[in-house]
């Protein structure tokens, strides 16, 4: 399973006021807070490890279909490596940021070269809000997201 | 407080987050905060927070896991003004 997440950082800068008291609070765990502060650009880094939460609850959806908001329970254990972790379970996340475009792929083994971008043209379908597309008839996740000016397309292959 | 006057006020808390305006016209208990209202998951902190200040209660996490819609954020907020 995959899962990605973008953000268009001028639009998270309209829309929310991380700064906020009691914003981080909510969504980081003490760890991720103080990893938050220490950094360089700390609004870079707040929406960084967002979407890295976001990616993967979007395979902890896929997989048990588990809907709520929990963001503290899917911890950003080990920024330098790409480790999220849920309960018992460890993803791997990687980030790219290009200009104003945050996109993180996560996946649930550590085989990121077997994911690729595609066109965001492409007919998508869901079965159970699982999202995939059809190949020679065949099923092939993908996952989707859009924010503000971008949109992207993962699958596996 | 009752039911209607909270329903009215939670209306105005999510209403500066809200993504689809039919939906918000037309909501009801079966409303789903991300689904139908289209609110980014960034900005449901938000709607948490100011659902804080509003009705001066504190949401821990366990009921934050559960606030995607007006039912079950109905509940909470009817719960938490209960123990008060």
């Amino acid at each position: 399973m995959i899962g990605n997440d973008v953000i268009d950082l001028a639009l998270a800068q309209k829309e929310s006021n991380w700064r906020r008291k009691g914003y981080l609070d909510k969504i980081f765990t003490s760890n991720e807070q103080n990893f938050i502060f220490s950094s360089e650009n700390q609004t870079i880094m707040v929406w960084t490890l967002w979407s890295r939460k976001e990616a993967v609850y979007k395979i902890i959806r896929q997989q048990n279909g588990l809907r709520g908001f929990y963001p503290l329970k899917i911890e950003n254990c080990d920024f330098e490596n790409g480790i999220v972790c849920f309960e018992d379970d460890v993803f791997y996340a990687k980030t790219s940021i290009i200009g104003e475009c945050i996109h993180t792929i996560a996946s649930q083994n550590h085989l990121h070269n077997q994911i690729i971008e595609i066109s965001s043209s492409v007919q998508l379908f869901k079965k159970n809000e699982i999202p995939y597309i059809l190949e020679n008839g065949k099923k092939v996740c993908i996952s989707k997201s859009y924010h503000g000016r971008y949109e992207k397309v993962i699958r596996t292959i | 407080m009752n039911k209607l006057e909270i329903i009215d006020q939670l209306k105005t808390v999510v209403k500066p987050y809200i993504k689809n305006q039919e939906a918000f016209d037309n909501l009801s208990e079966t409303t789903d905060f991300i689904n139908d209202l289209k609110i980014n998951s960034a900005n449901l902190v938000d709607v948490i927070l100011d659902i804080e200040e509003v009705f001066d209660i504190v949401i821990d996490n366990a009921s934050m896991e559960k606030m995607l819609d007006v039912k079950s954020t109905l509940a909470i907020i009817e719960t938490k003004l209960a123990e008060k």
